[in-house]
Parts: structure tokens; C-alpha cells; sequence
């Protein structure tokens, strides 16, 4: 990445900031723990005492990747085709993830913790760190609740040593929204942050949640110490006990408790805790935490079945009172059960404690556990099929290097062998393709400009990168697949029989065979009608 | 060009000044417009003419706006403006004409404004080379079938790559992002990174593909994300997906009494663009269909019950309390009282015969379920 030697200067002219960024300057989270779990809080010494396993490794900083290392000159000289491949390499490394289905607590309760203490106020992030969390902060509710429309969130603070409660339990995201705007904007960034003060309310948060849901921490630590009342100890092992599952977003550096926390209400696994790298990755780590967590093996959560209403929609001529909030109000929902009208969906009704939903709440989730299937690479010798993206239209690039390539081939058949397999492992793993970039140095080849192309492994259609990244962060669909031949789609939909049922329309659209005869002949006339001469007048008789 | 005089620098905080993109999606199944065209007098021909004078007309209103057309066919989505740059590009119906005729039609075309007949030709030109591919076996194939999904999902797409230059419409919100973004695309964006606006019409005398719920549903979301407002011209066959479609991103639903005045509804409900539309009341459909329909039997529920895991829809707790979708036991104890009497003492004999007596087939509905006379 062309940032780390970016990094590497910061940080040794940085004498003008505040706190040396010692672990995120490398380039990962992961290598600061030998060198900040000094700064940590007193309770982490026991995690200290542990050989660091670092101390045999070559340190961060002495491994520098240039990034002039990577370009190398294509066979007419010109490194344009490097670069494409370099940044569509790191636009697809986001992209690449386990696209198997699996199960995801869809129904979630998140305690997200904020940290509001005096560390909060360093200006490392711009404007300050306090502000841009907040702003965050924001944005996370946004998005959690569209992500998850049937879950609940709560907000609490770290403030002077206490636990601060922003917003309780809820699934309105505009309660959160305003809750922030009026009780977090409006504190200053004071005092020492209190993990164990915030993790215990946060468990009472989620003590009372129901079992089939997943119980969720999100933290966000400004801070690099924390002053406690007791054992933090004793907390986590609590945690574990009521099987939460903490995230921790370091703004700092590592820290050792931290580390621990998460290892140990994760199975031991830490990839829940990161330390931020600059802003952009500030945002990256927390938006992560919008995506349903997948469900561990050993059953954390009891599944259940839920009872729920689809309320239908009112407008009424005259305002009448909410159930929810008691204002005036012209429409509504009116439960299914009791009739009282809820002004807000997906709610609980407040008169029958029924939950309320929309059956497009629930459509929402879906594409989590069907995810759609990573694309792959298209190699040259595939390329000639395509001259342009499927469903943007914007075109592709020709094969100007076909010549360089075919020598290539000819010379070393095993480096396009091998480059074949690695796009197409790229589908069944989650291989990014930066290995495959390094053994082409290795091999010192003038490297083959991409081919740009991305194909769906099941209707084999090419898209471009843009394409590839929007429908699968954003559409969930493969436009291709849904667009050429039904029985493919119907192989997928059949494990999902569509929610509005239409059997009604299918039955009344079924061409019953006495009447095939004239409706072919309809088609046949229709056809005919439908050949409009060339240039025919465009106007409209009134 | 408003780069070169500077003025960019003060009216980039204008949404006003960004110009729209219209996508239309036009249903082209032969048989369909057939069938509609003997209830409604309105023929293919006859409403493909209104649509691109509906489209002209977008177009005349900004130099800058755009529009592309794509075709939800019998065997596929296809675009029809901008033309597959793939195919051959010659008017299959022009092989039929005479010198003479094509001296006419470009006399008659001379005074036309040449956007107007790029878009003319190049829609026309690509629909007659679809029908000339189109069988009337095919046709016969697959009576009702409709892509919109695909269709959605291109013109999605689509305008992701025109008016967000394939970011997704995702601002990173990193402070000072947004002035890479500008310089990057050298015009007018706003704060989400947008270039231009959007909007979707779709023009259908299809039924709802049923099959495809989910694929919508998603491009439903995507579109709303994207904050692209699908507007819905149904011309037969009120569904309930394009009412949704509408309603979730702030579109205009219409079913005109009328269709042989289509063009009247283009112009007067489709054809205002975002900034004029809020000043506007719109004519869009108020009662939406919400309600879901239980996977098991395909009824429409008002009370139902979900699967934790999988989220399927079960209009009573399925057999042995194992999801039929997912195959996760259940844990119904939560359920146990529900739907029965008050009053009813709970003795656990009861409710384990309550259980056993579900007939096989599942079909029962709450009046069936066994009720205690003792
Ligand atoms: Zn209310
Ligand atoms: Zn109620
Ligand atoms: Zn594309
Ligand atoms: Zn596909
Ligand atoms: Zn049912
Ligand atoms: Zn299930």
C-alpha cells in the first residue's frame, strides 16, 4: 500500500503530536502489542507478563514496502497497466469475502459504547476525535438500522469515570439520532474513560433481551487506560457468562485488556478488535459492525419462533392520538391484535407488546443470508467475448498487449496456468489477488495489463469492476442472472418461496391449450403491427 | 465548460444545477400488448411513440439530461438506448426501403433536433432488431415472463456508473473527500458524490413475477440507497411489487383509466423532475399492500409467525417445530399460550395433544386448531 511510507515519515517527524501512533504506523493492528500494552491499563499486567510473541519477528518499520517496488513496466513500456491492476486490486480486496451461506444473528441488540473522555479531545482526526465519532456515531445508526431493520440498539457513554446513558434499548433509529444530538453533542470530553463501568451497564442493557437475538458491545476507545472500580476481570468473565460479544474500535493504539476482552467474548478470536489508521479506516471499522455477526457453531443463540404482525396501513380524514407517542397524527398502523395505531414501524405495539412489522423489513435481511457469489477475473483468453460492461455499458479495454501475451505464453505456459487458477480460486476462497501480483514479480514477466472484465460464475456474463463492487455492496443481485434465463433463477429462488404470493396471477397468466391456436396468431400479428417503418411520423392523433 | 470561467467554485453548493437521467424500462412482451391492446385500443406502436416524445421531452429540458431506454423482453433485458455496442448497429428495416423513401425520411428529418432523433432512431433501430430475433414460438414459450428484476437491476447499474461514477453513491464521509470528488469529476457533484440525478419509469403490462420477490426486493432497497425514485406506469394487472417499488422510494404510482392518453400521464405524472416534485402533489397510490403472505400456503397473513434464523413466514407454528425452510428446531415454548383461550387452564396434557393433532398437510387454519370442549 502506497500509504505505509507515508506513515513511516509521520512518525518520525512527529514530534509535534501528542501521542506516538506506534501501533497502527505499520500498516495493521496487529503488531503494537509489545510496545503498547506498557501504556495500558494496570489491570492488563497479567496479559503482559506473556512472551510477546513479536519479539522474534523482524519489527514493523523494518519492513518497508516501496510501492515504485510493485510497478513494473508493461512490454510497450508503459506502466498503465499496472496501475489499473494495483487499484483494482485494492478495490476488490474489500470486496472478496466468504460469500458461502451462512447463519447470521439477524436479530441483533448492540450496546454501542462511546468513549467521551479527555482523550476524546486530541485532534489526531479531524476536526477533533470527539466530533468525528459523534459524526460516526451518526452515520452507524443510519446504517445499523438499515442493515438490521428488526433489531435494537443503545447508546451509552464513557464520561469522568462514569457510564453515561445516551439512548436505552429501542429500534426507532430517529430516538437514537436525537438522543445523540442532545446528550452526547452536548457534553464535554472530560475526565478518565471507565471500561468496566460502561460494560456493566451495557450487560444490564442486554440482560433482559431475548435469547433468540445476539447480545452485541460495540466500543469505542479514545482513551489508552482505564480507571476501574474493581476487576475488569471479573466483568469479562460476566460477559462470557451472558454470552455478549464485544467489538472494540481502538483509536490510539492496541491495548492489552482490550485485546483480551475481545479474544475472550469472541472464541478466542480477535479479529473483532482493530486499531484505526486514519479516518477513512475509522469508518471502515465500525461500518463493519453493521453487518450481522455470523453464528458460531457452539450455539450462542437459541433460535425461536417469533410471533409478529403486519399491520396494514391507514390514512384517516381527522387526527387522532398515537398509541407510541401520543401526537396527533392522520395515519398509521394499526396492530393487527389490539387496533391501537403505532405511528412507527417495526415497533412493539405499546398497548399488546406485539411486534409490528412490514413484510419489507424483512425482505431487507435476505440478502444477508443468500449473499451473492464473489465474480472472477476474466483471463485474456476469455476476454474476446466481451467488448463492453453488461449492464453499464462502458466499454472494456481491447487486448492492444494480444501480441505480448501470446509470447508470454509461448515462453512460460506455467505463469498463465498459474495466473488461471488463481482467478479462479478467487471464487471458492477468499484469496485476494495481491499473491497473484507478487508471483508475477517473482517471475520478473512484463506483467499483462488486465483484462477489467469480471464474470458471475453462474451466467458467465462480464461486468466491470464498478459494477462488480455496486452490486454487491449495494444491489445484492446479479443483473445478469436476473435477466437470462428463468430456470436459473428459479434454482435460486426455490430455496425462498417469494413472501407476496401470487399463485392467483401465474394461474390467470397460464395459456390453456384450446386457446394456444389464437393466441399464437395474436403473437404473430402482434409482431408484424410492432415492425414500425423507419423515420414514420412521431405524432399522436388527439 | 463552467470550469474554465471559474463559476464552478461558487455554484457547486446548487443542487439545482445537477441534470437528471431517465431511465425508462419498457415491457415488450409481443403477447402481452396484444392482449392489452384488444381492451384498450393502445398499441405498441402507438405507446412507444408517446414514450419518446415523453422522452424528448426530458431531454428538452436541460441540454445536460439523458436518456436511456431498456427493454424487459420475452427472453431478457436489453438496452435499446445506448444501443449494445455490440451488436450490428444497422437498421434491420431499412433494407426494405427504397432510395426514394430514405431521401423522404431524411427530408422529414432535417429539421428535427438532432438529440431527439438520435434517440428516436437508435430506440426504434434496436426494437425492430429485438423483434426481428423474436419468434412467435418464443413468444408462445414463455407467455408472461418479465425480467424486472434484471431490467431494475441494470438500469441500476446503470445510473450508478453515469451519475455516481460507479462509487456507489457511497460519500466515504472523510472530511475533505468531497473536494477530491469534484476535482476527480471535473463537474458540478453534490454531497453525496452524485453528478446527476436519476429516476426510474417503468412502463409495464406484465404480472409480478412471482419468482423474483427477493431480486426485487433488493433492487428495491439498492434504489432507494441510491435515492432514485421508481416511478410505476401500470397499464394492466395492478401488482403489488411495483406498488411497493413506488411507495419505498418516493416514485409516482399510476394505473390510467385511459391508456389511449398515455401521454397525458407521462407528461403531467412522470415527467417532473426531483426538484420540481417538491413542490408538487403527485398522484401516487396511499393504500400499499404491506402485508405478507405466509410461505407454507401462500395466504395472506395479518399475524404470522418468523423464524428467528431464516426470517420465512408461517401462518402457524410449523410441524414438529422444525423451520421447513431452514430445517432449525424452534424453540415455541415462548408461543405456547398464544391463540388459545385465556382461561384455559394450562395443563401440559393439552397443550402435547394440541401438537400431535396438526394434520400432516399442515393446512389447518386457527379455527381448525383444536379447541377444548371439556
Ligand atoms: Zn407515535
Ligand atoms: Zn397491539
Ligand atoms: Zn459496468
Ligand atoms: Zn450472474
Ligand atoms: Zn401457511
Ligand atoms: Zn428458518
Amino acid at each position: 500500500m502506497a500509504d505505509s511510507d507515508e506513515d513511516f515519515v509521520l512518525s518520525s517527524s512527529g514530534d509535534d503530536r501528542p501521542k506516538a501512533r506506534g501501533a497502527g504506523g505499520g500498516g495493521g493492528g496487529g503488531g503494537g502489542a509489545a510496545g503498547s500494552s506498557r501504556r495500558s491499563t494496570r489491570k492488563s499486567k497479567r496479559a503482559d507478563g506473556a512472551p510477546a510473541p513479536g519479539a522474534t519477528k523482524r519489527e514493523k518499520w523494518e519492513d518497508i514496502q516501496r510501492s515504485w517496488d510493485n510497478v513494473v513496466e508493461g512490454a510497450d513500456g508503459s506502466i498503465a497497466g499496472t496501475v489499473i491492476g494495483l487499484l483494482e486490486a485494492t478495490k476488490r480486496k474489500r470486496l472478496l469475502r466468504d460469500t458461502t451461506p451462512i447463519q447470521r444473528g439477524i436479530i441483533r441488540h448492540l450496546v454501542l459504547i462511546l468513549d467521551l473522555s479527555s482523550a476524546m479531545l486530541e485532534k489526531d482526526l479531524r476536526p477533533t476525535r470527539f466530533l468525528l465519532t459523534l459524526r460516526y456515531a451518526r452515520d452507524f445508526v443510519t446504517e445499523y438500522f438499515e442493515q438490521n431493520p428488526i433489531s435494537q440498539l443503545s447508546i451509552i457513554g464513557m464520561h469522568d469515570g462514569l457510564a453515561l446513558r445516551i439512548s436505552d434499548m429501542g429500534g426507532n433509529p430517529a430516538d437514537h439520532l436525537t438522543a445523540l444530538q442532545e446528550k452526547a453533542f452536548t457534553v464535554e470530553p472530560k475526565g478518565a474513560s471507565s471500561l468496566q463501568n460502561a460494560l456493566e451497564m451495557g450487560r444490564a442493557e442486554l440482560f433482559h433481551t431475548p435469547t433468540h437475538g445476539t447480545r452485541e458491545i460495540l466500543l469505542i476507545f479514545g482513551a489508552l487506560s482505564s480507571s476501574d472500580p474493581g476487576d475488569i476481570h471479573d466483568t469479562i468473565n460476566s460477559l462470557i457468562e451472558d454470552r455478549i460479544q464485544v467489538r472494540i474500535v481502538g483509536l490510539a493504539a492496541q491495548v492489552a485488556v482490550c485485546r483480551e476482552l475481545v479474544m475472550k467474548t469472541n472464541d478466542g478470536d480477535d479479529s473483532a478488535y482493530g486499531v484505526i489508521l486514519d479516518e477513512g479506516h475509522y469508518r471502515e471499522l465500525m461500518m463493519a459492525a453493521t453487518t450481522p455477526p455470523v453464528t458460531k457453531t457452539e450455539e450462542k443463540s437459541v433460535p425461536s419462533l417469533l410471533m409478529m404482525g403486519f399491520p396494514s396501513r391507514t390514512v384517516e380524514k381527522h387526527e387522532s392520538l398515537c398509541s407510541c407517542h401520543s401526537n396527533l397524527t392522520k395515519g398509521g398502523y394499526i396492530c393487527p391484535r389490539c387496533t391501537a395505531k403505532v405511528c412507527f414501524l417495526p415497533t412493539e405495539c405499546p398497548c399488546c407488546g406485539l411486534t409490528l412489522i412490514l413484510s419489507t423489513h424483512l425482505a431487507r435481511s435476505y440478502h444477508h443470508l443468500f449473499p451473492l457469489k464473489n465474480w472472477v477475473e476474466v483471463p485474456w483468453s476469455e476476454a474476446h467475448t466481451s467488448t463492453h460492461c453488461w449492464s453499464c455499458q462502458s466499454p472494456f479495454p481491447t487486448n492492444q498487449s494480444q501480441t505480448s501475451s501470446i509470447k508470454i505464453k509461448i515462453r512460460n505456459p506455467s505463469t498463465t496456468a498459474a495466473t488461471a487458477t488463481a482467478s479462479r480460486s478467487n471464487g471458492a476462497t477468499t484469496t485476494s489477488t495481491a499473491p497473484k501480483n507478487d508471483h508475477q514479480q517473482q517471475q520478473q514477466q512484463p506483467p499483462q495489463p488486465p483484462t477489467q472484465r469480471y464474470a458471475c460464475t453462474d451466467c458467465k456474463t462480464h461486468f466491470c469492476i464498478d459494477c462488480d463492487i455496486f452490486t454487491h455492496e449495494s444491489l445484492h443481485n446479479c443483473p445478469g442472472c436476473q435477466s437470462l434465463s428463468e430456470e436459473r433463477v428459479k434454482a435460486r429462488a426455490n430455496m425462498w418461496p417469494p413472501s407476496i404470493g401470487d399463485g392467483t396471477a401465474d394461474a390467470a397468466g397460464e395459456p390453456t391449450s384450446s386457446s394456444m391456436r389464437t393466441q399464437v396468431a395474436e403473437a404473430t400479428k402482434m409482431l408484424e403491427n410492432s415492425k414500425i417503418a423507419p423515420g414514420s411520423s412521431m405524432e399522436v392523433e388527439n | 465548460m463552467d470550469k474554465v470561467d471559474g463559476t464552478e467554485h461558487y455554484n457547486f453548493k446548487a443542487p439545482a444545477d445537477l441534470a437528471t437521467l431517465q431511465v425508462i424500462i419498457l415491457d415488450t412482451n409481443p403477447l402481452a400488448w396484444a392482449t392489452f391492446e384488444k381492451s384498450s385500443s393502445l398499441s405498441f406502436p402507438a405507446a412507444l411513440s408517446q414514450l419518446l416524445i415523453f422522452a424528448n421531452a426530458h431531454l428538452a429540458f436541460s441540454q445536460s439530461n439523458r436518456c436511456a431506454v431498456i427493454a424487459n423482453h420475452i427472453d431478457g433485458v436489453h438496452f435499446l438506448s445506448p444501443a449494445d455496442p455490440g451488436t450490428d448497429h444497422r437498421d434491420p428495416g431499412e433494407a426494405d426501403l427504397t432510395p426514394e423513401d430514405l431521401k423522404e425520411i431524411a427530408n422529414q428529418n432535417a429539421s428535427k433536433y438532432r438529440v431527439f432523433r438520435l434517440l428516436e432512431d437508435e430506440v426504434r433501430a434496436s426494437y425492430r432488431r429485438l423483434i426481428k430475433n423474436t419468434t412467435p414460438e418464443a413468444v408462445m414459450a414463455c407467455p408472461n415472463s418479465s425480467y424486472l428484476a434484471g431490467a431494475l437491476s441494470a438500469a441500476l447499474t446503470y445510473i450508478n456508473r453515469i451519475c455516481f461514477g460507479g462509487t456507489g453513491g457511497r460519500s466515504s464521509g472523510v472530511p475533505g473527500d468531497e473536494k477530491s470528488k469534484v476535482n476527480s469529476a471535473g463537474g458540478k457533484v453534490d454531497e453525496t458524490g452524485r453528478t446527476m440525478h436519476a429516476k426510474i419509469l417503468v412502463v409495464s403490462v406484465t404480472p409480478d413475477p412471482a419468482n423474483q420477490y427477493i431480486p426485487v426486493m433488493n433492487s428495491i432497497f439498492a434504489a432507494q440507497r441510491l435515492k432514485v425514485p421508481i416511478d410505476v406506469c401500470k397499464l394492466r394487472d395492478s401488482t403489488v411489487f411495483l406498488q411497493q417499488a413506488a411507495d419505498a422510494t418516493g416514485g409516482v404510482y399510476m394505473e390510467p383509466e385511459h391508456p389511449q392518453g398515455l401521454i397525458q400521464y407521462l407528461m403531467m405524472g412522470f415527467l417532473p423532475d426531483h426538484l420540481a416534485r417538491q413542490s408538487l402533489i403527485l398522484p401516487t397510490k396511499v393504500d400499499v399492500d404491506f402485508r405478507a403472505a405466509c410461505f407454507c400456503h401462500k395466504k395472506v397473513l395479518d399475524i404470522g409467525f418468523v423464524c428467528s434464523v431464516c426470517l420465512s413466514i408461517f401462518c402457524e407454528p410449523p410441524q414438529g417445530a422444525v423451520c421447513s425452510t431452514c430445517q432449525v428446531k424452534l424453540d415455541v415454548t415462548s408461543l405456547e399460550n398464544i391463540g388459545k383461550p385465556v382461561v384455559l387452564p394450562p395443563k401440559k396434557k393439552k397443550k402435547k395433544k394440541a401438537i400431535d393433532s396438526l394434520p400432516e398437510s399442515g393446512v389447518a387454519s386457527a379455527a381448525e386448531s383444536p379447541v377444548p370442549t371439556e
